[in-house]
């Protein structure tokens, strides 16, 4: 929308509408103890005369069609020490070694043991499941639409919502799921500090699964003291607070994005949905953002319970993720053990990460045929029940 | 008509009315642009078309993002053929090149800058490859050199010490603190400017020798230049060494290079045709205080 004033109509139709640069006025020297000479008496343009500079005219109340804004050291949240944000569309060089440092955590390969439990469990599973799952995928990827190649924006939602429907089912024999709400759009805001600076996660994050009860505990005390022994990895020369968004602007903000009396004030599981269009990202830097979203939501979590003050927690709050393309699957567990981020040493707060979990390998309308050989078949094929089960005991974890 | 259009336009830049506006944009009213972006009327000159040309490159802050490019055709804006041969080609994006080697990050002046190479790449807009390298909070573009890969670490410093620095290649300093007779490239003519000598593919000149504060460097065309000894230089030979020995093969190739054919007119070659066998021109010394444009 270009502002009132602001539209080029008297040029030529190819700059019509375009705001176009403004061009730096004329740099006017000042000589001290000499006063210009300027035809602002004889109120009219005199050749050889200085132009006159009249004080700004100030409107007395604010018209949107005609506003500009102060610049940014003159705007009232302006402050001297920069922030660095940590947004939706950040995408992080060095990846999850990045998001570990800013969170301040020990990374552990595959998920934890009582998850794995649950996913084996077969008392845990729906009936007829992989049949369900699989009709599922073939819902979201074939028979949606008449097209060959549904766009991605399309059934990755579908699909993640079809999943999450099953899960749901499963009501029947586990009564404390119904204490759960998902929720999505909501903003978040959480600041905290590491070292000399300040960071911010902001922004909206995705769905979130919330519930009345927290999760429990994973690791326990033993393993919680081992990381205080760990080192943090740096990568020198990259400093930590590349590709954040840098900020003199902003708002020490502690929001969990929900208000202080929703009935169900525990975040369970955060979905994120990975559509590649805006920006696209590599599964590393994918994991990256999952794990500082789940940071942001236990960090705002914490600062709602146990206040502001950096402390090493007592009953670390657990917060779980998931994120897909459609087709892969990458599940993050992050426990957070304290919150006095501050300094490099201490205790850490603990992630487990499995990552590139495919669910199926491919699903095709027409087969690939290669020289009158079928490569990959019609329909689904390469279905794996493993990444289904995870999915579905990251789910049940905290109510089975 | 035309009088009326002046006195009209001329009109406008009455004290008594635009106080407003008459602070931020001070340009007389000949120039069609800035006028009609305070609510002015004027009339239009070729002066908003000399700007729009280059609009696509008049970025103030650098960013790593490839920008879209806004192909010539070897037109200039009155529309007329400058150069020939130039037109058509594959679409590129230009990716804005850092040539100052010793650009500090504001806030860490004055110490050596280490960088990481992240990737290196083709770049359409030049014969040579480019290098992302990433160090602190910032990440640019770069002329890479022969064999930088993604994962190894620069240096840049502008210490120059008694003792001549052993140069490691892609590492960047000054001409002063270099052995003589290293292979450089990236060469900059005054100190601050940003590197305008020896960027093209498999270049490279060599450190001739050093006399009181300023440096003898031979380009790669033989030609001898003295600048002074605190100009930024990178050690090693520029990437993409093999591009002169490659084989067009095809006139299609040419044409996705954006090179049109020559014009067939047959011409009789005067004197400036044939090779010439002739003693080189003397050195060029670029010694002289630069200009104050030159730091900014």
């Amino acid at each position: 929308m270009i502002p009132h004033g602001r539209r080029c109509l008297s040029t030529s139709s190819c700059l019509y509408g375009k705001i176009l640069l403004r061009k730096k006025p004329r740099v006017v020297h000042e000589i001290a103890g000499v006063e210009p000479i300027t035809y602002a008496d004889r109120m009219h343009f005199v050749p050889g005369l200085a132009r006159p500079k009249f004080p700004s005219w100030e409107r007395g109340w604010k018209e949107p069609n005609h506003y500009q804004s102060p610049k940014l050291e003159d705007m009232p949240l302006y402050k001297d020490k920069p922030c660095y944000i940590f947004n939706q569309r950040t995408n992080v060089l060095e990846g999850v070694r990045q998001a570990l440092w800013l969170s301040k955590s020990v990374l552990i390969k595959g998920l934890p043991a009582q998850i794995v439990t649950l996913a084996e469990d077969p008392a845990n599973q729906i009936e007829s499941q992989d049949e369900t799952v699989q009709n599922a995928i073939k819902n979201s990827r074939l028979w949606d639409t008449t097209e060959h190649r549904p766009p991605r924006e399309r059934f990755c939602s579908l699909l993640l919502n079809r999943l999450l429907h099953l899960c749901g089912g499963l009501q029947v024999s586990h009564p404390e799921l119904a204490k759960r709400i998902l929720a999505e759009k909501y903003s978040l805001a959480v600041t905290w500090r590491r070292g000399e600076d300040l960071f911010q996660v902001r922004g909206q994050n995705g769905l979130l699964l919330n519930s009345m009860t927290p999760l429990p505990v994973l690791a326990g005390q033993e393993q919680i003291q081992s990381t205080a022994d760990q080192a943090l990895e740096t990568f020198y020369p990259i400093a930590p607070t590349i590709d954040l968004q840098k900020t003199h602007v902003y708002l020490e903000n502690h929001d969990t994005g929900f208000r202080v009396d929703y009935p169900y004030p525990y975040a369970h599981t955060l979905f994120l949905m990975e559509m590649g269009n805006t920006p696209k990202l590599l599964p590393e830097q994918l994991c990256a953002k999952m794990v500082m979203f789940t940071f942001g939501n236990a960090l705002a979590r914490a600062q709602a319970l146990y206040g502001k003050e950096p402390s090493v927690l007592e009953k670390p709050i657990v917060v779980q993720s998931v994120a897909t393309n459609g087709r892969l699957f990458q599940f993050v567990v992050f426990q957070l053990n304290t919150t006095d981020l501050q300094s490099d040493s201490g205790v850490k707060n603990l992630v487990w990460v499995d990552e590139d979990q495919p669910l199926y390998e491919f699903a095709k309308v027409k087969p690939l045929i290669k020289k009158k050989v079928v490569q990959v078949p019609a329909g689904l094929s390469g279905y794996q029940p493993k990444t289904f089960q995870k999915f579905l005991a990251l789910y049940l974890h905290g109510a089975a | 008509m035309s009088v009326n259009l002046l006195s009209f336009a001329l009109r406008s830049l009455s004290l008594g009315c635009r106080t407003v506006s008459s602070q931020i944009a001070s340009l007389p009213a000949a120039s069609g642009v800035s006028a009609a972006l305070t609510g002015r009327r004027s009339f239009t000159t070729s002066a908003c078309d000399l700007q729009n040309q280059s609009l696509w490159k008049q970025r103030d802050k650098y960013s790593v993002r490839p920008i879209g490019v806004k192909k010539t055709g070897g037109r200039d804006y009155t529309g007329r053929i400058i150069t020939h041969r130039i037109g058509g080609g594959h679409k590129q994006r230009y990716r804005t090149i850092d040539f100052q080697r010793l650009r500090y990050e504001p806030g860490k002046e004055e110490q050596p800058i280490v960088e990481k190479v992240v990737e290196v790449r083709y770049d359409p807009c030049r014969s040579a490859d480019i290098a992302l390298v990433a160090g602190g909070s910032r990440k640019r573009w770069i002329v890479a050199t022969e064999n930088m890969e993604a994962g190894d670490t620069i240096r840049t410093s502008s210490a120059i010490g008694r003792m001549a620095v052993l140069a490691k290649e892609g590492d960047s300093h000054p001409l002063g603190a270099l052995p003589v007779g290293t292979l450089v490239n990236n060469l900059e003519l005054y100190p601050g400017k940003g590197a305008q000598y020896i960027r093209a593919a498999g270049t490279c000149g060599v450190l001739l020798r050093k006399v009181n504060g300023t440096a003898i460097v031979q380009l790669p065309s033989k030609h001898q230049i003295q600048v002074l000894e605190t100009c930024m230089v990178t050690v090693g030979k520029v990437s993409n060494v093999d591009h002169n020995k490659r084989v067009i093969g095809k006139a299609g190739r040419n044409r996705w290079l954006g090179i049109r054919p020559s014009s067939g007119l047959w011409q009789r070659k005067g004197g400036w045709a044939g090779r010439k066998i002739r003693p080189l021109p003397p050195m060029k010394s670029f010694i002289n205080l630069p200009s104050v444009s030159a730091k900014s």
